[in-house]
């Protein structure tokens, strides 16, 4: 699934540090599952907003994917303000694994 | 624009309220196999036992039905996709049932259905009703009707219906309150628990995290609402043929239909797996997936049981003991075992990790349990279970002895690992 952005060279640099960012129970990344769905940036206001989803409304694990896709970007964006939301609409489906996850989850 | 994600919809039951239900379970698990340890002689006799009434209440509530509360309050919110009403409620549900059970089963074991007895099964009716409370306001909270939660509620008034009629037997031990005594009443409290609680429970949450654990693209909600239909009617037909006895050959008709949606369910399991994304399945789904097919046991042997009562009006006891078997110590614990660590590791590793996330490595969740014991344990737990139950069949101590042995050891194996789990410390990073 792609990833809705305003600035594509931050994205990329955003994305690299999502991706160490991983769901505990399925041991793929954020960014492969399809969890992230836009990440904005706010020049002036030093503002990094990232829009995702869990892969089920109150996921058990939701709270700690949240936590770590906050902290991957603080530590990518040190001087920014990193705001993530969290929306169902639309609902995470299957269809948004990536083609590298669907390979990490085939083999 | 959006939601925060600090926002409620994050904010899941916490861990302090699913530990204690865990905890105990384990011991109670550990208990059961030692008196079944102790009592082997009794599975030679009639069902109808002081000792196999203490082991089967032990297993029913203190093992599967406190590990079911436990677990299910954490993942009732996912299923209702709606917070849980009130952690308080669910502590005490907790402490109810921790003081009951353990008076309601030295009642048993000593046969004395005095106050022990009486006290220790208002304390579990008390902890099951303010269960109920939390999971019907938490629904009515909750915006989205889902046949998963339908198939929890559901079982759960079953679990009340059982635990109040579990009680007035007690009672109708030592004043008649019931029109015959209260053995007469034991295949109705015994079913309503185990078709109405654990199968219809065990079906709504399986049929949600199967396909989850999976990642699989099926979903069929209507044969979800088939299977329901036809689990409540043949329940309710159940207890019309009980309470207005006709010919032995009509009860063929609410085991065929409670079949029927077993053979639904492993029909819809086989789906959820055929169409996984997810290829690798690890061997705690896999213990899951097995106890899906073990369903299949106690429902087999219940039709040569009444084919026996059919053919000679005679109850195989020996059959009826190897029913009761297969069900707490087959297919409940084998779901059990699996999904235990399927669920705590995840549950610890939120709590010691979730800050950490995304600045680091942290271990897995399945780190936190050690996979080796974890096989050796469903290996030495499969041939517990074959050999006990051929020793009940066949009436020969030495089997029961040697399979009572080897699940005792399964049950100090998942003590081991579920506390290896519990004392988890968080590595540096």
């Amino acid at each position: 699934m792609n990833v809705v952005t305003n600035n594509n060279i931050k994205c990329t640099e955003a994305l690299a540090a999502l991706r160490n960012v991983l769901d505990p129970e399925i041991g793929l990344n954020v960014v492969d599952l399809g969890l992230i769905y836009q990440i904005d940036f706010d020049e002036h206001g030093n503002k990094v907003y990232c829009r995702m989803t869990l892969t089920t409304q109150f996921c058990p694990m939701g709270e700690a994917i949240t936590d770590g896709v906050r902290n991957a970007l603080q530590n990518t964006f040190n001087d920014d303000t990193v705001e993530v939301d969290l929306t169902f609409d639309p609902s995470w489906d299957c269809e948004m694994i990536s083609e590298e996850g669907q390979i990490f989850l085939n083999r | 624009m959006f939601a925060s994600a600090t926002n409620t919809t994050l904010k899941n039951t916490s861990y302090k309220v699913v530990f204690p239900f865990y905890l105990y379970a384990a011991i109670s698990f550990l208990a059961a196999t030692v008196f079944l340890l102790t009592s082997t002689t009794a599975f030679t006799g009639h069902y109808f036992h002081p000792h196999i009434l203490a082991i089967t209440h032990t297993m029913a509530l203190g093992w599967g039905t406190m590990i079911i509360l436990g677990a299910s309050h954490q993942l009732v919110p996912v299923l209702i996709e709606a917070k849980l009403y009130s952690n308080i409620l669910a502590y005490i549900s907790f402490i109810l049932a921790a003081i009951g059970i353990p008076l309601l089963v030295y009642g048993f074991y000593i046969f004395d259905m005095g106050w022990p007895a009486q006290w220790g099964g208002c304390f579990v009716v008390l902890a099951i009703l303010s269960y109920l409370i939390n999971i019907a306001i938490s629904m009515a909270k909750s915006k989205n009707e889902s046949i998963h939660a339908m198939f929890v509620f559901t079982a759960t008034i079953w679990l009340f219906l059982t635990a109040i009629l579990g009680l007035v037997q007690v009672y109708n031990f030592t004043e008649l309150i019931l029109p015959s005594g209260s053995l007469h009443y034991l295949t109705l409290h015994a079913h309503a628990g185990i078709i109405g609680w654990f199968l219809l429970l065990v079906m709504g949450v399986a049929s949600r995290l199967i396909p989850m654990f999976l990642i699989s693209k099926y979903s069929n909600g209507r044969l979800l609402r088939w299977i329901y239909a036809l689990i409540n009617s043949a329940l309710l037909l159940f207890v019309v043929l009980f309470l207005y006895p006709g010919s032995e050959v009509l009860l063929f008709i609410p085991e065929i239909t409670v079949f029927s949606a077993i053979g639904m369910f492993i029909y819809y399991c086989h789906c959820a797996y055929k169409q996984r994304i997810r290829k690798q399945v690890d061997e705690q789904v896999k213990l899951s997936l097995l106890s899906v097919s073990m369903l299949l046991l106690p429902v087999l042997l219940l039709i040569i049981v009444i084919v026996f009562l059919i053919s000679s009006s005679v109850e195989k006891v020996n059959l009826i003991l190897a029913y009761g078997f297969l069900i707490f110590f087959g297919w409940i614990t084998a779901i059990i075992l699996g999904m235990t660590f399927k669920t705590l590791p995840f549950i610890v590793w939120n709590k010691v990790y979730h800050h950490r996330s995304g600045l680091g490595k942290t271990p897995n969740p399945k780190d936190l349990f050690d996979s080796s014991i974890f096989k050796a344990m469903a290996i030495i737990y499969i041939s517990g279970f074959i050999i006990f139950a051929a020793g009940i069949l066949l009436s020969i101590t030495i089997l029961l002895k040697a399979g009572a042995v080897l699940l005792l050891l399964t049950a100090v194996l998942y003590n081991w690992n579920v506390l290896k789990v519990f004392m988890h410390k968080p590595k540096q990073l």
